[in-house]
């Protein structure tokens, strides 16, 4: 790695020189002595002379460098991560709090789907430390649950809050594109994604295919699409269903139609029990954790607390010599 | 002040040559108690000093008189190294013992009826500290008053070469008082030009210098005379060295100064008169 040192007030620099004064200068302090040529050779004392002026001039430089504020460029490291944004958007249409349509009750009441789907969300959310989360319901309309936050309580407990009663229609139209919102202005972490759960589908008028077509396009969301399917109903994945003559498709085979003439990824998947919707999460899990390439931008090291820690040291040292120091010769 | 001077005793080994009357063996004739030999009247036309006895066992009749060599007085000196080591001193500054010593020998030559002269001498001779002979030794002792207060400058003391020229012909007592901090060898050269005098050399050394060094600790030091810096890291070790390097400089003084016949009289911080007597008993003949 290329080390370059800037320096924010190279001005300072100019004093360098005054560093070697302690070469130049004799310390001002000293004993009188009738005759140095008498005092015989002594080479620790010889070697201690030459410390201590390198001990002051290595002071002084700190300290000059230190007024410099050096410090090392900013750099951008690439980092691989695993941080995926992820929108929830949840169905709370009144079909939710039906049981699933292909679970066996055993006599009992079974689940319900949003009370599965949010148990299994929540367990989706809590295997994922690195991620941020955001939250659309919808039903009639799109409600704004909660931004793209990496706060785990906050996810949590808007993920645990919709296992409540659920409200009236299915408007997916405007659950995406709130969902495709929450991704708005938010830094791209690399990995977006969109889980769309819902059972069966609704109709989206062409402008709103048209507004989600270019939004999910335009940052770089995939989507997933868990249809909880309703009991007795169409299966999206059944290609033999043939529609009736001058008939319309189902609302689920024309959204998934739709889904597919997407740009951006799309996976749907179909869930008619707990066990096939945790094998759904369990997927979309897998298939979210691609790494991330990103680059982070390191900050330049500053590097002047160094010199005056230093600075000080050396300064410390010279003031342990100073208590050393003869102070009644004479 | 002048109850502070200690005086001494001293004598010198040779006859003095002086005409003034004094305290020493002269070769002049004159008044004294020594008994020279007989001359005629004649010759010697002194009435008071007829010896009779001799004149009458002449056969020849002719008067005779005695002669006497009479006491005289001869120079004494005392030249004061003013170089910058003299700066030095822990008590007092060696400059200071050397005024204190100079009143001495200032006072005891007065006492002596001996004319004393002061010479101070730095990398030469300094004209403000010569105070020529004198048998009043008020102004001398002025001038070593004076000199307690004086601080030498870092100046080396290579003048010794040149006092010669400021001591009179005859055969004088010099009291030479210095730290002999000097190599050797200039040493050697100065005193060779001074042997026709009698020289006492007063070694002032300090005992801060070596004996009574700090235990223990770093120190600068910087030379008076040169200047010249050194770091010095003092310890057991380093405080042996440098007092077995004075020691040894002490040999190699002693040894040099008994070339020349003169015995060194040391004085390490207090100056003692009675020492100083007894040094004359001791080395010099009477």
């Amino acid at each position: 790695m290329n080390f370059h040192v800037f320096f924010n007030s190279p001005w300072a620099l100019w004093l360098l020189p005054l560093a070697a004064m302690p070469f130049v200068l004799d310390r001002a302090f000293t004993q009188r002595y009738s005759w140095v040529a008498m005092l015989p050779k002594d080479r620790l004392s010889d070697l201690i002379g030459l410390l201590l002026k390198v001990l002051a001039v290595l002071a002084l430089l700190f300290i000059i460098l230190g007024l410099g504020s050096p410090h090392s460029q900013q750099q951008s490291i690439e980092r691989i991560g695993v941080g995926a944004q992820i929108a929830l958007v949840l169905d709370r249409s009144a079909s939710m709090d039906d049981p699933f349509s292909g679970g066996d009750t055993n006599g009992k009441v079974a689940e319900t789907k949003s009370v599965a789907a949010s148990r299994l969300i929540t367990q989706f959310v809590k295997s994922r430390q690195n991620d941020m989360f955001g939250m659309i319901t919808f039903s009639n309309s799109a409600m704004y649950v909660l931004p793209l936050t990496e706060n785990r309580e906050a996810i949590l407990a808007a993920v645990q809050a919709t296992a409540g009663n659920a409200l009236f229609q299915t408007n997916i139209g405007s659950g995406m594109t709130s969902g495709a919102g929450l991704f708005d202005k938010v830094p791209d972490s690399g990995s977006r994604a969109m889980i769309l759960l819902s059972d069966g589908g609704g109709r989206i008028d062409a402008d709103t295919q048209q507004k989600i077509r270019d939004w999910l396009d335009r940052l770089h969301i995939g989507l997933y699409w868990i249809v909880l399917r309703q009991p007795g109903g169409l299966s999206i994945f059944d290609a033999s269903y043939v529609p009736p003559e001058d008939a319309v498709l189902p609302p689920q085979i024309e959204l998934n139609e739709f889904f597919k003439t997407l740009n951006s990824p799309f996976h749907a998947y179909e869930a008619d029990d707990p066990k096939s919707l945790a094998a759904a999460i369990a997927d979309i899990n897998q298939k979210e954790k691609k790494p991330i390439r990103y680059h982070e931008q390191i900050p330049g090291y500053d590097f002047s607390q160094i010199c005056f820690l230093l600075a000080a040291l050396m300064i410390g040292l010279l003031l342990v010599v100073k208590y050393l120091e003869v102070r009644t010769w004479d | 002040m002048h109850t502070e001077i200690k005086e001494f005793s001293y004598h010198i080994g040779w006859r003095s040559r002086g005409r003034r009357s004094g305290s020493h063996a002269s070769t002049q004739r004159g008044m004294g108690m020594e008994f020279r030999g007989h001359t005629t009247l004649l010759s010697y036309p002194d009435p008071r000093r007829i010896d009779i006895r001799q004149t009458m066992r002449d056969p020849l009749e002719q008067v005779y008189v005695r002669i006497f060599n009479q006491k005289s007085a001869t120079p004494v000196f005392a030249l004061a190294d003013l170089s910058g080591s003299m700066n030095f001193g822990s008590k007092q500054s060696k400059v200071a013992l050397t005024s204190q010593i100079a009143s001495a020998i200032a006072m005891s030559a007065y006492h002596n009826s001996d004319p004393f002269g002061f010479i101070g001498f730095d990398d030469v001779v300094r004209e403000d500290w010569v105070c020529t002979q004198s048998f009043r030794a008020h102004q001398a002792l002025e001038l070593t008053a004076a000199l307690k207060s004086f601080e030498p400058e870092q100046v080396g003391s290579m003048g010794l070469k040149d006092v010669n020229r400021y001591l009179p012909r005859e055969r004088s007592l010099i009291f030479l008082i210095s730290d002999f901090h000097m190599p050797l060898n200039e040493l050697e050269e100065a005193l060779s030009l001074l042997m026709q005098h009698y020289i006492v050399p007063i070694v002032l050394w300090d005992s801060s210098e070596y004996k009574n060094l700090p235990e223990f600790g770093i120190t600068n030091v910087t030379d008076c005379e040169t200047g010249q810096k050194r770091t010095l890291f003092l310890r057991k070790e380093m405080r042996a060295n440098i007092i077995a390097s004075f020691e040894e400089r002490r040999i190699e003084l002693e040894a040099l100064l008994m070339k020349f016949d003169m015995p060194p009289f040391f004085v390490e911080g207090d100056f003692d008169s009675d020492a100083l007597t007894e040094y004359f008993h001791q080395f010099v003949a009477a």
